[in-house]
């Protein structure tokens, strides 16, 4: 008789990293804590910067060990034929890697997102034309995650994903320059209202579009790999 | 009836940058022991990766416990128990995460079992990996290798690098393994003395290639030394089955695979005096299949 092996495989991971898992959210967490307790004592602009730092930092630094530790190390610390002489598929092992990171992560971004445009437009620290902008850096990073995750997974390699790393980074920052830049985005990113305009709604798109392909595209690669230890 | 097949090879092919595995044919029955002899970078643990399904051959066909591998891996990994040299565990995990781990997958795992080999292998549950030795941290890949009761044991390297006391005690236990007569054992390790004393076939590897594969007495009967004297300086006869030949002073030794009764009369005929004819160790065989092997690949580059 068989059994369902990714529940097993995810369950494993969790409660291997739960503590790391944890700290990360409880720091995640006091930073959050730490920007609403900053409003009103500091300039808003100083709290703004000093915000989205803080906001950003843990989570980002929780994507990045977390995806270390459960892809990387996996291989590099030789768990890997442990894990795979089990009845386990490539598909299957890449897969429960994509449900432990990606929801980890996700649920971190998601708290960080909506605290972040809350502090932002619920105590009016920024006008609500900076709204698509922000939703789009918010959108920008979850993109650039799932690139380096699908990365780390592909490469196992701690030299391709720091590259990796670097290069999304770098890219991300970039490539929100350029759309910062943007006439129909910078016209009306000041003002009182947010603008959902064509251009803005296809940024939007396109940035969601390409996180889901590139978890897609990861267990399609993965899938089609014959040598896996 | 025949026994059915715990493994079967045809014709594997798997090409690196550096290494190449050439045309691997290999097939044992259920209930058997196969171990596989050869030097570092022969070739072992590509084939027991690729039984696995850890890795893709080129070409080849290959079956596991009747499963074809890889496209049905998941039938033939619930009844198969891997131990690598190479494999590690978590090491900020206890021995009793890794068998609650274990126990969640194999429907087959037994509790029992577990806690008895828990006891014979010196290991407490509570034990967490990043402080286990080498040799109980095999012991720990061991017990859950085979507290699943799997039908085939692939072991890689099982005994490197252990002390004898630990040596012993893995090797104890894959014997005890086999009490049950339908479960089979596929092993590599450098260490003849393990292959000797528990294989029933011994397949010989070199530079990617099978050698030699057989059952362990006719491998072990099909070598020979002959200690001869050769006052005279007289020219060896040309045989195809002299593996290797010392010579000191007058004293001669000549090594030969496939041994049959007519070949001491050749080398009487020859002008020489047969002093012995000694049967071999599988170290000696080993040391002097890939002394040939060696001597063949030096001589096909030559030319």
């Amino acid at each position: 008789m068989t059994r369902a092996i990714v529940p097993q495989l995810v369950r494993k991971d969790l409660l291997i990293w739960r503590r790391l898992i944890l700290i990360f959210y409880g720091v995640s967490f006091a930073c959050i804590a730490a920007v609403g307790a900053l409003y009103g004592r500091i300039p808003d602009r100083v709290l703004v910067n000093l915000g989205f730092t803080l906001l950003v930092t843990p989570v980002g630094t929780l994507g990045i060990v977390l995806l270390m530790q459960t892809n990387v190390f996996e291989k590099a610390k030789s768990t890997q034929p442990f894990i795979m002489s089990l009845p386990v598929t490539v598909r299957e092992f890449t897969l429960a890697k994509l449900l432990v990171n990606v929801p980890v992560f996700g649920v971190l971004w998601l708290v960080t997102a909506g605290a972040a445009l809350w502090f932002a437009f619920g105590l009016d620290l920024l006008p609500l034309g900076t709204l698509p902008m922000m939703t789009m850096v918010f959108l920008g990073v979850l993109v650039a995650y799932v690139c380096i995750l699908g990365v780390s997974l592909l490469s196992q390699s701690l030299g391709i994903t720091i590259l990796a790393i670097t290069f999304f980074e770098i890219g991300t920052s970039a490539y929100l320059w350029v759309i910062v830049f943007l006439d129909p985005i910078r016209s009306s990113l000041y003002g009182p209202v947010a603008v959902w305009n064509s251009t803005a709604i296809v940024i939007l798109t396109t940035q969601a579009f390409a996180a889901v392909a590139a978890t897609v595209a990861t267990l399609v690669i993965q899938n089609g790999k014959r040598d896996f230890v | 009836m025949d026994t059915p097949l715990a493994v079967q090879c045809e014709g594997i092919c798997k090409r690196y940058p550096h290494f190449r595995l050439q045309d691997v044919d290999l097939a044992f029955e259920q209930g058997t022991v196969m171990g596989l002899v050869g030097p570092n970078g022969a070739g072992k643990s590509t084939i027991l990766r690729i039984v696995m399904g850890l890795v893709g051959p080129d070409s080849g066909r290959v079956e596991v416990l009747g499963h074809s591998m890889p496209a049905d891996q998941i039938a033939a990994k619930y009844q198969i128990g891997f131990v690598a040299e190479d494999m590690r565990l978590y090491e900020s995990e206890t021995i009793a995460f890794h068998m609650e781990f274990m126990r969640s997958i194999f429907d087959s795992w037994d509790d029992d079992y577990a806690a008895t080999l828990l006891r014979r292998l010196d290991l407490l549950e509570g034990q967490k990996v990043k402080g286990l030795s080498h040799g109980q941290r095999v012991k720990a890949i061991l017990l859950l290798a085979l507290a699943h009761r799997p039908n085939l044991l692939v072991f890689d390297e099982p005994t490197t690098g252990l002390d004898p006391a630990v040596r012993k005690e893995v090797l104890d236990e894959m014997v005890n393994a086999l009490e049950d007569e339908t479960r089979s054992i596929l092993f590599s390790s450098h260490n003849t003395l393990d292959v000797e004393q528990i294989s029933d076939y011994i397949t010989f590897i070199y530079g990617g290639r099978i050698v030699e594969s057989r059952d362990k007495e006719t491998f072990l009967d099909g070598w020979r030394r002959l200690r001869l004297t050769n006052p005279n300086n007289a020219r060896l006869p040309e045989l195809p089955n002299i593996r290797d030949v010392r010579q000191s002073g007058s004293l001669c030794a000549v090594t030969v695979n496939d041994y049959d009764d007519a070949i001491p009369g050749e080398f009487v005929e020859a002008g020489l005096s047969l002093d012995e004819i000694e049967p071999l160790t599988l170290e000696e065989i080993f040391l002097a299949n890939v002394q040939h092997a060696k001597r063949v690949a030096g001589e096909g580059a030559v030319s």
